[in-house]
């Protein structure tokens, strides 16, 4: 092949490419617009089938983003059931399990007995939880009196907030729950409504932590498999 | 990188005796587009050391998503609908329609029956699941002058187990029926892409007019 052959050829090449490379990026671009509801004004009848389909969030890469958990417990204040502000360092030395929730959130009411047993099962063994309300405090005093509630409760509304976003939920969805070790180390944060597997594992595994069994990479490892499981035996 | 170099000059200012080099063009350019590409497909999934303590937080999608609003003037009624992604519900009684823009006045929404969901711990609640259409009657007071807005509130969660806190957004009806997810940001390695991309014809032109004059007439 002479000069001229080489050249077209290189050419070709370098403009097949950037049409693909554009074809790329449009469609990097615009396809979760496309998966989205295009029907146009005065036109809705019938459902089409595109638009309630759920989005397929991980294709889509809109899933919830992984919030930006600190290694470590922040220090934070808020008011206990009385209004007395309450630093989350009067707990320091225990392991925590701090759950945010509100009454308005049904899978949050749903939590609370196995808050409450978990609680009371594993009080001796130097785990605390501690309920942190987003909500009102009128409605979280009635709530709390009418579940029994027992362990200790703070509440707050935009400083409740705000203490969510110091564990990475910027845009919060209730509940969430934080599991710390003794040390203050964040072992990890459960969104969704916890039942009773999930919670015997990772106190399980809080529990290895604090008698120094595991380090906490490795018990991350296991928290993960071990939750991975428990969500596919739920689904199957 | 010493193409790429001059490339962003000016390519008439490199001596000629070392623009043959440029024949190595096509193939760093290709890599380079390929890089870029690549970086841009992959950085959405972050590996896991840069994520810092697990979570399971990738099973929910944002309330944006798993609840789409959008709405349409039809004659004296505004027609609200909501695009609910499965799995998760919306709750009726949380729904609430108000006038936005000046001048505009809305009546209460009709909203239609929807699913009885009981919950133990949280009583019976009508819910709406895949999508619902609200009709709000509306009246006018400055014959249109002002763009209609209105300011919908709702509130819903995940059969999964989650609840997001109420939702205000202001929507604009005459605008036709649009999705509220948010758009998708742009990537940030796309705009050196599309430079690359433009970089790479003006290559091919280049390539293709090496050791050829312009004929043009005088």
């Amino acid at each position: 092949m002479n000069h001229t052959g080489l050249r077209l050829t290189g050419a070709a090449v370098v403009a097949l490419l950037a049409i693909w490379a554009g074809a790329r990026l449009y469609m990097i671009r615009s396809g979760p617009a496309h998966r989205g509801v295009a029907v146009p004004a005065g036109m809705a009848s019938a459902p089409n089938p595109g638009d309630i389909a759920a989005p397929d969030a991980q294709a889509l890469d809109l899933a919830l983003p992984h919030p930006k958990v600190p290694a470590l417990l922040p220090a934070f204040s808020l008011s206990d059931l009385k209004g007395k502000a309450t630093p989350i360092s009067v707990w320091s030395g225990k392991s925590l399990v701090i759950n945010f929730w509100a009454t308005w959130c049904a899978p949050c009411r749903r939590e609370i007995p196995l808050l409450k047993t978990v609680a009371s099962e594993w009080a001796g063994r130097d785990i605390t939880v501690v309920g942190i309300a987003v909500d009102y405090q009128d409605k979280v005093l009635d709530f709390a009196r009418e579940f029994k509630i027992d362990y200790p409760l703070l509440i707050g509304e935009q400083d409740a907030l705000d203490v969510a976003a110091k564990f990475g939920m910027d845009s919060p969805a209730l509940p969430f729950t934080v599991f710390t070790d003794r040390r203050g180390e964040v072992v990890t944060l459960f969104v969704g409504e916890l039942h009773r597997p999930q919670a015997d594992l990772i106190l399980s595994v809080v529990q290895s932590l604090n008698q120094d069994r595991v380090q906490l990479q490795e018990a991350r490892r296991t928290l993960a498999e071990g939750l991975a499981a428990i969500l596919q035996n739920r689904a199957g | 990188m010493l193409c790429h170099a001059r490339l962003r000059g000016d390519y008439a200012k490199v001596p000629r005796m070392n623009r043959t080099k440029v024949t190595a063009s096509p193939l760093a350019t290709m890599s380079l587009l390929l890089l870029l590409l690549g970086a841009a497909e992959t950085a959405g999934a972050k590996p896991w050391w840069l994520r810092g303590v697990e979570s399971n937080e990738t099973d929910f999608l944002p309330p944006d998503v798993a609840f789409r609003v959008g709405a349409r003037a039809d004659g004296e009624v505004l027609k609200v609908r909501w695009v609910i992604a499965d799995g998760y519900y919306l709750y009726r009684q949380k729904i609430e329609v108000k006038a936005e823009s000046p001048d505009l006045q809305v009546f209460a929404p009709q909203l239609p029956h929807g699913v009885t969901k009981t919950d133990p711990y949280f009583g019976t609640q009508e819910i709406y699941t895949q999508q619902v259409e609200v009709g709000v009657p509306f009246t006018r007071l400055d014959a249109g002058a002002h763009p209609i807005q209105i300011k919908v509130t709702y509130q819903g969660c995940a059969e999964a187990g989650l609840c997001y806190p109420p939702i205000t957004k202001v929507v604009f009806p005459d605008a036709g029926f649009k999705p509220s997810a948010p758009s998708v940001s742009a990537h940030p390695w796309e705009g050196m892409a599309i430079l690359a991309g433009v970089f790479a014809f003006l290559l091919a032109g280049l390539v293709l007019r090496k050791g050829r004059k312009l004929d043009i007439p005088a």
